[in-house]
């Protein structure tokens, strides 16, 4: 049964980004510049963006399908309130760690200003860290592992 | 002799009451502080970089321990030790740890060691994206922006002699105040220059060690889908230029980099295997 529902959502997870066109963008039957141009989607327009393949995005868009130059997208949806909390999980660590942020009683910690602003040194996790680091011949049978070849690729002047 | 030299110009040239103590001024101290004052304002050498660097590590990984998972830790160490053999600065002493933490951010620190948040890299979803992220870092690393920003603050809030023996003097109380400075430095920010700058590096970074190019793009586009009100990305927003503003920044200067090595691997498996703990 969870199964079957697993099914079920995941087409409707495969579309679950909104997105809108940041300015005026062909809608490409293929991602390639001179594939055949489906539609023009004015700046602003509303899409539902899928995967990404290369720098191009797979959307729907007015009733059609296809792809979209992906630095064209903004993602997220304007329109509608957001995800995320709104400050209310902020609430909760001032509450746990006291308003200064260093009262911590509870262990909570994290990065937040006060935090890196009263940070004391913590030997015993800077030798941990030490310790998982890797070294080049490990890191190169790392890449080779996973058929990562070195380029040479030049900064932009 | 050059120095004294320079020590005895700047006594007469500083105010009228100096010239009439002179048979008072302790000459050696007055050399060694046009000395330091030197140290303050040239290049910082590799290995006070380095050790700079370990004692503002220390007090990062003393704000958020690292994540209890040594597989993880191995993972995102051996992605960045690959990306830094790429760069002109691979023989630094690299290490990458992932930080316990909720909060999305990453955080460069001199001489060669990184750090992600857990919660930033549950917001991935390839090695290329973490590739793009940890390649960004090593920028910072290579252009030394937080090492000079470091080195601006000591200048501007110590003596001159303070800011030299804080810079290459382990056990000072200046040096104390200069880490301090180091680290709070991460609620402020860089320039916004230098973030612009390590998007670019980054992205050539990542397409060196073989990896899809628009893996930085991508995060940035998954950051942009953010609430920038969420606490979790409160102050990576406040310390970075806007998501949209970068990758308009990108476009704009690499979309020839970015679409001629837009089609090499993304290891989006390798990435959900060895990360599947943090998740």
């Amino acid at each position: 049964m969870k199964f079957i529902l697993a099914v079920l959502l995941l087409p409707l997870l495969a579309w679950a980004e909104p997105a809108s066109t940041l300015r005026a963008t062909e809608l490409k039957k293929e991602p390639a510049v001179d594939a055949e141009t489906l539609i023009e989607l004015p700046e602003n327009t509303a899409v539902d963006a899928a995967e990404r393949k290369g720098g191009w995005v797979r959307v729907k868009a007015r009733g059609s399908e296809g792809w979209v130059k992906m630095l064209s997208l903004r993602y997220g949806n304007p329109a509608a309130a957001k995800k995320g909390d709104t400050g209310i999980s902020q609430m909760f660590n001032v509450a746990r760690t006291g308003s200064s942020g260093t009262q911590v009683t509870t262990g909570v910690r994290g990065l937040d200003e006060s935090q890196l602003a009263n940070a004391q040194p913590n030997p015993n996790e800077l030798a941990k860290l030490e310790k998982f680091a890797a070294d080049a011949n490990g890191a190169a049978g790392f890449a080779a592992k996973g058929k990562l070849a070195a380029k040479s690729v030049d900064y932009p002047k | 002799m050059k120095l004294l030299a320079l020590a005895a110009a700047l006594v007469l040239a500083g105010p009228a009451h100096a010239q009439f103590n002179l048979r008072d001024l302790n000459v050696n101290r007055l050399v060694d502080t046009v000395k330091n004052v030197g140290k303050a304002t040239r290049e910082i050498n590799q290995e006070d970089e380095i050790a700079i660097g370990r004692d503002v590590a220390a007090r990062l990984v003393g704000a958020a321990p690292l994540m209890p998972n040594a597989r993880v830790q191995r993972y995102v160490n051996n992605v960045g030790r690959w990306l830094a053999s790429q760069t002109e600065r691979p023989d630094l002493p690299w290490q990458f740890g992932v930080l316990e933490a909720p909060e999305v951010n990453a955080f460069a620190v001199p001489g060669g060691t990184i750090f992600i948040t857990r919660g930033l890299l549950e917001k991935m979803g390839s090695e290329a994206e973490l590739a793009g992220v940890l390649g960004h870092e090593i920028a910072h690393v290579l252009r030394k922006h937080h090492l000079k920003a470091i080195q601006k603050g000591a200048m501007a809030s110590l003596s001159g002699e303070a800011a030299g023996a804080a810079l290459s003097n382990v056990s000072s109380d200046a040096r104390h105040k200069l880490v301090s400075f180091g680290t709070e430095m991460y609620s402020r920010g860089l320039d916004k220059g230098d973030e612009l700058e390590a998007d670019r590096l980054g992205v050539v970074i990542a397409a060196r060690a073989g990896y899809d190019a628009y893996g930085l793009p991508s995060v940035l586009q998954t950051l942009q889908g953010m609430n920038a009100a969420d606490s979790a990305v409160a102050l990576m927003f406040k310390t970075h230029p806007a998501p949209g503003e970068r990758l308009d920044a990108l476009g704009k200067r690499m979309q020839p980099t970015l679409d001629a090595y837009a089609d090499q691997a993304q290891l989006q498996q390798r990435f959900i295997t060895e990360t599947k703990a943090s998740r």
